[in-house]
């Protein structure tokens, strides 16, 4: 904070000339170039990495990352390329000689280019997606993430809503401590594996071992490719609940038994599971269908028929393959399905995007500014052609 | 500008979300006026081929069986896990990088895996083979419940499944509710 209020100061005091040399430098062809190549890199190393670590992993090494690891050396990420050249880019748009007439087509064209950048940004920070899983006549607003992980503490006491405390897997890392008013007790987490193995103990465990670990140890194994696929796993101390309660937990992904811990008097149920997002609104599951290319397992096409609840409004809707719900910035695709006994699940990929619209509009913009600088210098053109 | 980045830079940097607290209605109960069963591990019942027998297991399986062959013992684990329990292709391939096999697509397991019916639910079983090393095999079950799945998976030779595959597919389509 200090920091922050020493730089902005500083901008108060700094000298005219001084500002505006620094806002050339910022501004430089050069940078943008620079980034531009280096992103090139990044898709280079980015595409060979991804055989080995798989899209997500690459993906948030090389691109969705500020520092990027070469081995041991540090090198931007694709983040701050993209910071960098969407600065340099504003910085470039501010100079007063880039705001001619004679220039509006590369006005435009550059005002697109930022649009998309920015279009990028809010993607980046702002978007979720996740699936919605949903069996013939349930209703859901729970969104699953695929990827992000959460340890969660529900006190179940009421007889009309749960308590739930959760804590994201950001700040799940060995050593971290975690004391909180919203927590009941402290945690301290001794291990957190991507991918585990629940190995059964040869020893026996010491008293402060409860659950899972008193039997099970969590053996961390090489994360699989594809990471929706790994059982994420902890293993943490519990202090500050009743005497009996504290101790060295373990817990992994989708549990079957879930934990239970008493504190001040209340039994909390923990576990670990994929990170939720509650909706606003819920949807309903009224019929799922497939239809089979003949004489295969392969589904031609499959629908799902769903009621749209929002608050005292309902309404049908039908998603199908390539037809989605779009409702407040969500995305309903159907994307898959379980088939059961009798009662069959549909399985709908949610894609919250504030920055969808800015791929098109971009688009549009930067065309529009190519199509306008060449009306504008064909006629230079022409007039040079008559000349010779 | 100088200052307004830096206002925003301070505004992103001081995002902290990392703990949350809410409150979530008790889950609605299903619509759907017909049912399949729920099932509790003690309503589950199976009928056990002759050589098998129990063994400790561990306390994560459901129960856990011993069962001789020419050429030694295999390990039989039946457990039931939420859901799907992570789905087949997840399952499939977890178990079949334990025996040093790389992973494959849904419909290649498929493909592989033999269709079958007890009075719970349609049901498959596959049976995954180390040509490389043939004493690293299993046979195993993946039967889908309403909002449960067991798993039926035993750890054996090559040689070993082609002996007691039939006790195998027996005990599988034995699996039932209660005294049924």
């Amino acid at each position: 904070m200090i920091l922050y209020i020493s730089v902005i100061h500083l901008g108060w005091v700094m000298d005219k000339d001084r500002l505006k040399k620094i806002l050339n430098t910022l501004s430089s062809p050069k940078i943008f170039i620079c980034t531009i190549f280096w992103m090139m890199v990044l898709v280079v190393l980015g595409t060979l990495a991804q055989k080995d670590l798989g899209l997500y992993e690459a993906q948030q090494r090389y691109f969705s990352c500020w520092i990027a690891w070469l081995g041991f050396i540090p090198t931007p990420g694709g983040r701050t390329a993209l910071f960098v050249m969407t600065f340099n880019l504003m910085f470039f748009m501010l100079k007063p000689a880039f705001w001619s007439f004679k220039k509006i087509g590369i006005i435009i064209t550059h005002t697109g280019v930022l649009l998309l950048l920015l279009g990028g940004g809010i993607t980046a920070w702002f978007s979720t997606e996740g699936n919605m899983v949903i069996k013939e006549g349930e209703i859901s607003n729970v969104i699953i993430d695929l990827f992000a992980k959460e340890l969660v503490i529900i006190d179940d006491g009421n007889s009309e809503y749960d308590q739930i405390t959760t804590i994201s897997d950001n700040i799940l890392k060995p050593g971290s401590k975690i004391e909180s008013d919203l927590v009941p007790f402290d945690i301290e987490v001794i291990d957190y594996h991507i991918n585990c193995e629940p190995i059964r103990r040869l020893d026996v465990a010491g008293p402060e071992y409860k659950g899972l670990a008193q039997n099970f140890i969590l053996k961390r194994i090489p994360n699989e490719k594809e990471t929706e696929v790994n059982r994420t796993g902890i293993t943490f101390k519990v202090t500050g609940a009743e005497d009996v309660a504290n101790g060295i937990y373990s817990m992994f992904l989708a549990q079957q038994i879930p934990q239970k811990i008493s504190s001040n008097g209340k039994e909390y149920t923990l576990a670990l599971r994929r990170e939720r997002t509650h909706l606003p609104f819920s949807l309903k599951l009224d019929d799922f269908k497939k239809v089979m290319h003949p004489g295969t397992d392969v589904a031609k096409s499959y629908s799902s028929d769903v009621v749209l609840i929002d608050k005292d409004l309902s309404r049908p809707v039908l998603i199908r393959m390539n037809e989605p719900l779009r409702y407040m910035n969500y995305t309903f695709y159907q994307s898959s399905f379980n088939e059961g006994v009798d009662v069959d699940t549909s399985i709908f990929a949610v894609v919250k995007n504030y920055g969808r619209l800015f791929p098109y509009i971009s688009s549009l913009t930067i065309s529009l500014g190519i199509l306008v600088h060449m009306f504008l210098r064909f006629p230079i053109i022409f007039n040079r052609r008559r000349g010779k | 500008m100088i200052k307004i980045l830096f206002i925003l830079l301070f505004c992103v940097s001081c995002d902290n979300n990392d703990i949350k607290t809410y409150r979530v209605a008790k889950a609605p109960v299903s619509t759907k006026s017909v049912q399949p069963p729920t099932i509790t591990d003690n309503e589950l019942k199976w009928d056990l081929p002759k050589s098998w027998s129990a063994s400790s297991g561990s306390s994560m399986r459901l129960a856990s069986y011993n069962v001789p062959h020419s050429s030694g013992v295999g390990d039989l684990s039946i457990m039931i896990l939420a859901g799907d329990g992570g789905g087949i292709e997840a399952n499939i391939n977890r178990w079949r990088g334990q025996i040093n096999l790389g992973s494959q697509t849904l419909s290649e397991i498929n493909n592989q895996s033999e269709d079958r019916k007890n009075s719970l639910a349609n049901y498959q079983i596959f049976t995954v083979v180390n040509e490389d090393n043939l004493d690293k095999a299993f046979i195993c079950a993946i039967i889908p419940l309403a909002d449960s799945t067991i798993f039926v998976k035993l750890n054996i030779s090559a040689k070993g499944i082609t002996e007691i595959e039939d006790d195998f597919i027996y005990f599988c389509d034995s699996f039932r509710l209660g005294d049924g």
